[in-house]
């Protein structure tokens, strides 16, 4: 199997339809040539993503293309800001992409605005590359009006993905007001601020301000956080936090050869940078008797750095976590916590980590006559299974929300 | 307002509970008709995923029928099973479910009247809890 996986997308009717390559194209604003396998993707084929060294971009890019250069746009929604660091990653490379592209929007490093955005016109953008999940009215917005304008929309990075830790406030029971109560007053160095100077009613942001130069007005925050792929539609997935350097060379040599050469875009709905199988295919670990008794966390032991970390009682997501990364954090000593996802084979990525590391422990001999609290005092040694399981997933879990019992009649 | 009438999913083994749901029909026995069973070839068959799938399409209750302890028709598939239904359970129940909701029970191939108590049971605890808490898109 290639570099590129395939990704099942959710259409607006519900139902899961999978993306593959040879399927139709839909971008909408453009069309694009078929895919005919661009060399690159050849190349990927034979080695693993993790093995492929970065794209070399300037091989590609000998001057500003002939008919000038493209424009690229980069934004966050609800992130943390280390996707736009990992582009970065590119080290020197980010030279040629100045040469490549004229950058018309990236909040933390260029002067593009929202105004200079919404006067282009549709489809002027050649690439967005959007990380973050949409959390907000204005995240909302502003996915939508970059859709509007780009050819291609990469969705950057496992927030974007898959809701990544932001999404995970849906666990929260009193969604958006739960929220902003706790941050505004209950949190130590707000409420003391607000015991000291607004004893009476605390003050919190409001959506909207009479201000006497006009209305002011501030993004609302959603009770559920939401994918990118929930919101608008997508061309490619980088999944990763953050995603790999190899990962991102590739898009960009990709959108690169497309720019100069003409050469045929990966099919819509690709993965980039992920292989077929997970992450223990690729983690140099010995595997020993994978069997749990006690669980600990990577500091509270010597780790052992030959021997795998589930032979250790470390809880690594490996087994349920799609590869590509290289097994950078398993290599260093530290369990996979998920971020690339799950295998195209499942959804829920959470699933199949408690369906693994449940199986880890060992059968005992009483277990025939065993009472079902040991069997329960047994797995309560997982402490915050969902939280674990599902740090960078909920947003693309079949359940994404918490929920809250009537009660019978 | 007519009686909340439960949906509720029974994944049955093949060789003993889906054997015992068999006797308990043979035997004619009375039983509630809100479960609709799925058959699997094991207890441990039965991914997490299936039971996540079954409540986020709308049902008010999931119940696991295995062999009994050490009667595994592949050793040790129902304590596999029994692991991964506890932690599942934690899972369901951060969620903010009732973890009575999810019911694993061992059913033997002869227990034609375990079944027919067991699956009336849980109905009655599903239409004490009330329909599921989870809201279906569109509502």
């Amino acid at each position: 199997m290639s570099l590129f996986g395939r990704f099942r997308r959710k259409d607006k009717t519900g139902t899961v339809k999978e993306t593959a390559k040879g399927a139709k194209n839909e971008v909408k604003s453009k069309p694009v040539p078929p895919v005919s396998g661009g060399s690159y993707v050849k190349t990927a084929g034979s080695v693993s993503a993790a093995q492929l060294p970065p794209a070399d971009l300037g091989e590609l890019l000998p001057g500003a293309p002939q008919n000038g250069k493209i424009n690229l746009a980069i934004y966050w929604a609800a992130a943390c800001g280390g996707c736009d660091v990992s582009l970065l990653d590119t080290n020197e490379r980010i030279l040629t992409i100045g040469d490549m592209a004229n950058i018309v929007m990236w909040p933390i490093a260029s002067d593009g605005k929202e105004h200079d955005i919404a006067e282009m016109e549709d489809g002027e953008i050649t690439v967005s590359i959007i990380s973050g999940a949409v959390r907000n009215t204005e995240n909302e917005h502003m996915v939508k009006l970059l859709r509007k304008k780009s050819k291609i929309v990469v969705c950057y990075g496992s927030c974007a993905c898959f809701g990544g830790s932001p999404a995970l406030a849906n666990l929260v029971p009193g969604g958006k007001n739960e929220i902003l109560d706790y941050v505004y007053k209950k949190i130590p160095s707000t409420a003391s601020f607000q015991a000291d100077y607004h004893p009476n009613s605390p003050v919190v942001p409001q959506a909207k301000y009479e201000a006497p130069e006009g209305e002011l007005v501030l993004p609302t925050l959603y009770d559920t956080v939401k994918t990118l792929d929930q919101v608008i539609d997508v061309d490619y997935f980088v999944p990763g936090c953050p995603p790999m350097q190899e990962s991102i060379s590739h898009m960009l040599k990709a959108v690169a050869d497309f720019a100069y050469n003409g050469v045929a875009l990966p099919p819509k709905g690709t993965i980039i940078g992920v292989v077929t199988k997970t992450l223990c295919e690729q983690c140099p670990r010995r595997k020993e008797y994978r069997r749990i008794t006690k669980i600990v966390e990577p500091h509270e032991i010597d780790v052992d750095p030959d021997l795998c970390l589930m032979d250790q009682g470390i809880l690594c997501l490996g087994p349920a976590t799609v590869g590509g990364c290289n097994a950078r954090c398993t290599k260093a000593g530290q369990p996979c916590r998920g971020c690339y996802g799950p295998t195209t084979a499942v959804q829920e990525q959470g699933a199949s980590a408690l369906t693994a590391i449940a199986s880890l422990f060992p059968v005992l001999d009483e277990d025939a006559t065993m009472e079902e609290s040991k069997v329960i005092d047994i797995m309560t040694t997982i402490k915050d299974p969902l939280g674990y399981f599902y740090a960078f997933t909920m947003g693309k879990s079949l359940i994404k929300k918490s929920v809250t019992e009537k009660g019978g009649k | 307002m007519s009686e909340f009438e439960p949906r509720i999913v029974a994944f049955c083994c093949n060789w003993c509970s889906y054997a015992g749901a068999d006797g308990a029909g043979v035997a004619r026995l009375q039983m509630p008709t809100n479960f609709r069973i799925i058959r699997t070839m094991c207890s441990a068959r039965v991914d997490p995923e299936f039971i996540l799938r079954s409540l986020a399409k709308g049902a008010d209750g999931v119940i696991v029928l295995g062999c009994h302890p050490a009667d595994c028709h592949y050793i040790g598939g129902n304590y596999r099973a029994r692991r991964r239904i506890a932690l599942i359970r934690l899972v369901l129940e951060q969620y903010g479910f009732d973890p009575k909701r999810l019911k694993l029970e061992w059913v033997s191939a002869s227990e034609g009247e375990k079944f027919q108590k067991t699956l009336t049971d849980f109905v009655n605890t599903i239409k004490e809890l009330g329909p599921t808490p989870l809201q279906q898109e569109g509502e």
